[in-house]
């Protein structure tokens, strides 16, 4: 270990972030491979070493014989201090090499808030933040996730985006790079090469004007790259690469367990859930791939929990298949099953049998909305009986406490949407309250977390105007002061962060120098409230000359070019048109098993949807 | 049931592993190393895992003491070899054995302590160390509220050595440790730190051993 950093970690928190060593960490001689990838989650390690892309791509790149993945996570503020004082750069915790002697720095885009970490951890490394003044081969400096379906806020510092499913796009990139590294090529042949790969966007090869209005008039390709860039999708999760490890972290992270995820998609098709159609089309592993893969991990690791990952587990077609088999063997070997992501209208019977053997966590439920109305407006088709009649099952089962998730500014939210919140959760109470057998001495608590709704890409409600910072107030005031039960608890979010995330969510490329300003004036960790300066982002949009207004609460025309225009993940622009109709109407779409919607997405995998 | 304890070694990177992440490491450890375990009763069984004594973030240990539980007799190599192969980098089990003395038994660790010479003197220590006034805060329990105390530490050591080694001091000491009073080399270093004025944090902490109130090994 470095003498350097062996002196400063007995200076900062939880110094075991940033030893390496942990059990089932790669690691290989340098010498002998080709391509060394340092995949950087722009969090904290605790949040990063609870990511599943993390796992999956690290486990896939190192199965490579002529690559080598790291990890690297931004230091946090105490950490960060030490090394800028001693003048230790950013390094991968396997290695200890600094990062700027990577040939791949890939960053994982999980959320809008994380961006000016990414321009400190370029920093940190000692590389220029910006692509441009990157002018060689390596590093490359490559970015992914969920955020990447509209990069143009960060499209300034990539060299190249991967969009949709990460296991097959970045070997085919890793291949391409070692051919022209091995070539010795400039950056600008290899980049030319990597944008006819399909999924791959280079940024630097679109050319975008501006109308005078402010909106996009034209967003042009050039040097031979695709007018539109789609996404990829695995087609056969069953085949496709899945770690038979993981990276077990030394210190606890938020999510400590096996993860595994069913299936990819969901048939819901929710209004305002990006997730949903980003991850279209849907696609099932069977149970008995999910049910080896589960017992390879829980051997490798040591863990005793599993976590069944999707949009909506109980949608999963062979739910109680999966669970009898993993049943088969877990409770010898004490594994707990955890089943989050559960739906309250199909919450069967039977699925709360099964799960009786398994560990109690607190329930949650996600109603979304106070009124009928409204959950009709969003899609959520979840009704009030459902949701009491749940609570009724798991209030006799034992459960006292229920945590219940809203949204506050919606379109076409009313107070008396606002208020249906309040009932809603008094009337969970109620039911409580009416149990004939109730536990003596014991009173239910119902939380009610009230998050901010922020219009996304590629949603049907991605031409919405963001309610305002004054609106989101007055809502918080209203719900708060309409509900004066002591058994029900109410948290928010706050609306200054959720302002920001709907700038970047929906925000072109002239934003890269707001980012950048706001980094230079000190903004890091945004999504961590004891970190976050509004003052400074509000003073940074002003120094470019640019309105956080124009972006977040402005109405968009359905015929505006949008800045991810260019970008196509499989629902049709005409499909989300027809759903902001409906959404006007407050009219629902059936979930897809029952009808299909025609949203597009399965053009992408050969016309086929696992329904 | 059969108890048995482990002596494991931790060296380099993982001394920044804390004690409470220790103990889940091992945890996970003994599930992964297919010995037959015995689980706690109850809601949520888990395996018996009992670390007799803390080892402070930062300080290495030749030969620290858990206890774990087994159903079924297995030879002690066995048992070591078994953990040996699913331990992490850094981490050893050097001995199995049945236990001999009681967990209560353990008085005294015995802790090599390496200085830089640029960072202090011989001189500086000795001074420091024959002094009898050094002392340090600690948090302590005054009923049930968490208070400081100013602890002597001069009073609390047992015995030391001063030696050359090579661009380093090493300081041998014996300090109190157990589950009614402990003091770490880290505390005796901030008492000189306080006394010199100044930071010196050594490189490199060491327990070799553990020791009953006669100074004999802890077995």
């Amino acid at each position: 270990m470095d003498k350097k950093l062996e002196k400063i970690l007995p200076l900062v928190q939880k110094p075991a972030r940033y030893t390496g060593g942990e059990l089932n960490s790669v690691v290989k001689d340098k010498n002998a491979v080709d391509i060394r990838f340092a995949f950087c989650f722009p969090d904290s390690y605790e949040i990063g070493m609870s990511h599943l892309g993390i796992k999956i791509l690290y486990s896939l790149i190192n199965a490579r014989q002529d690559a080598w993945c790291e990890r690297v996570f931004a230091p946090w503020p105490d950490m960060e201090a030490q090394m800028r004082d001693n003048g230790i750069p950013l390094y991968a915790l396997e290695s200890g090499d600094p990062v700027a002697a990577f040939d791949i720095v890939g960053f994982t885009l999980q959320y809008e808030l994380c961006y000016t970490n990414v321009l400190n951890m370029l920093d940190l490394a000692g590389l220029p933040v910006r692509s441009k003044d990157r002018k060689t081969l390596f590093p490359l400096v490559v970015g992914g996730g969920p955020c990447a379906c509209n990069p143009e806020p960060m499209a300034d510092f990539f060299d190249l985006f991967m969009l949709g499913d990460g296991e097959e796009v970045t070997n085919e990139l890793l291949d391409l790079y070692k051919a022209h590294k091995r070539k010795g090529s400039s950056k600008t042949e290899f980049l030319r090469d990597a944008s006819k790969l399909p999924g791959i966007y280079v940024p630097a090869f679109y050319d975008v004007a501006y109308q005078e209005d402010g909106t996009v008039g034209a967003i042009v390709p050039k040097e031979g790259a695709p007018e539109k860039i789609v996404k990829r999708v695995v087609r056969d999760l069953d085949r496709v690469f899945y770690p038979d490890s993981f990276v077990v972290p030394f210190i606890d992270v938020v999510f400590d367990r096996v993860t595994h995820e069913i299936f990819r998609g969901c048939i819901r098709g929710c209004r305002f859930c990006q997730a949903c159609f980003l991850s279209r089309p849907i696609r099932e592993k069977t149970p008995e791939t999910i049910n080896e893969q589960c017992k390879a991990l829980c051997r490798n690791t040591g863990y005793d929990e599993i976590s069944l990952c999707s949009l909506s587990s109980s949608d999963y077609s062979h739910i109680e298949e999966l669970l009898s088999r993993l049943l088969d063997w877990t409770p010898d070997e004490k594994v707990n099953i955890a089943l989050p992501s559960l739906r309250v209208d199909n919450f069967s019977d039977e699925l709360l049998q099964k799960l009786t053997g398994v560990r109690k966590s607190g329930l949650t439920f996600a109603p979304e909305a106070g009124t009928q109305r409204m959950r009709d407006v969003i899609n959520k088709n979840v009704t009030e009986e459902e949701l009491l009649e749940t609570a009724r099952v798991a209030f006799a089962g034992g459960y006292s406490a229920v945590k219940l998730y809203f949204m506050l500014g919606l379109p076409t939210e009313t107070p008396e949407d606002v208020q249906g919140i309040a009932a809603l959760a008094r009337r969970v109470v109620d039911e409580y309250y009416a149990m004939p057998d109730k536990p003596k001495g014991r009173g239910v608590s119902v939380s009610v977390s009230a998050s901010n709704f922020v219009p996304k890409p590629f949603t049907p409600f991605q031409w919405e105007p963001q309610a305002t910072r004054e609106e989101l107030k007055e809502k918080q005031t209203l719900l708060l002061h309409s509900c004066p039960s002591k058994k029900v608890n109410i948290s928010f979010h706050d609306i200054d962060t959720s302002f920001l995330e709907g700038v970047f969510a929906r925000g072109d490329r002239r934003l890269s120098d707001v980012i950048e300003t706001a980094w230079k004036q000190g903004c890091i960790f945004d999504s961590w409230n004891d970190h976050f300066k509004f003052d400074k982002w509000m003073e940074s949009f002003a120094a470019c000359g640019l309105s956080p207004e124009f972006y977040a609460n402005r109405r968009r025309d359905y015929g505006e070019t949008l800045p991810w225009d260019h970008l196509d993940y499989g629902v049709s622009k005409g499909y989300l048109e027809r759903e902001n109709e409906k959404a006007k109407r407050a009219e629902t779409t059936a979930n897809c098993k029952i009808k299909c919607a025609g949203c597009g997405a399965n053009k992408l995998n050969g016309g086929h949807c696992d329904v | 049931m059969y108890d048995v304890r482990i002596r494991l070694s931790k060296r380099g990177r993982i001394k920044f592993v804390s004690h409470l992440d220790m103990f889940r490491l091992m945890q996970r450890a003994v599930r992964r190393a297919d010995i037959p375990l015995w689980y706690t009763e109850g809601f949520n069984p888990h395996p018996y895992v009992s670390y007799l004594l803390a080892l402070p973030l930062g300080v290495e240990g030749l030969s620290e003491p858990i206890d774990i539980r087994l159903v079924e007799e297995m030879p002690a190599e066995e048992v070591q070899a078994r953990l040996n192969a699913v331990l992490p980098e850094g981490l050893r089990v050097e001995s199995v054995a049945a236990p001999f003395h009681k967990p209560a038994e353990i008085a005294f660790g015995r802790y090599e302590v390496f200085l830089d010479k640029s960072d202090i003197s011989k001189e500086e220590l000795t001074e420091a160390l024959e002094c009898g006034e050094l002392t340090c805060e600690k948090s302590g329990k005054s009923g049930h509220k968490k208070i400081m105390k100013t602890v002597n530490v001069s009073e609390h050591i047992r015995r030391y050595a001063v030696d050359d080694a090579g661009e380093q001091i090493k300081l041998e000491v014996v300090l109190p440790a157990g589950s009614t009073f402990n003091l770490n080399p880290l505390q005796l270093m901030e008492a000189v730190s306080a006394r010199l004025g100044r930071r010196v944090y050594p490189p490199l902490t060491v327990r070799t051993a553990l020791l009953c109130a006669d100074e004999s090994e802890f077995r």
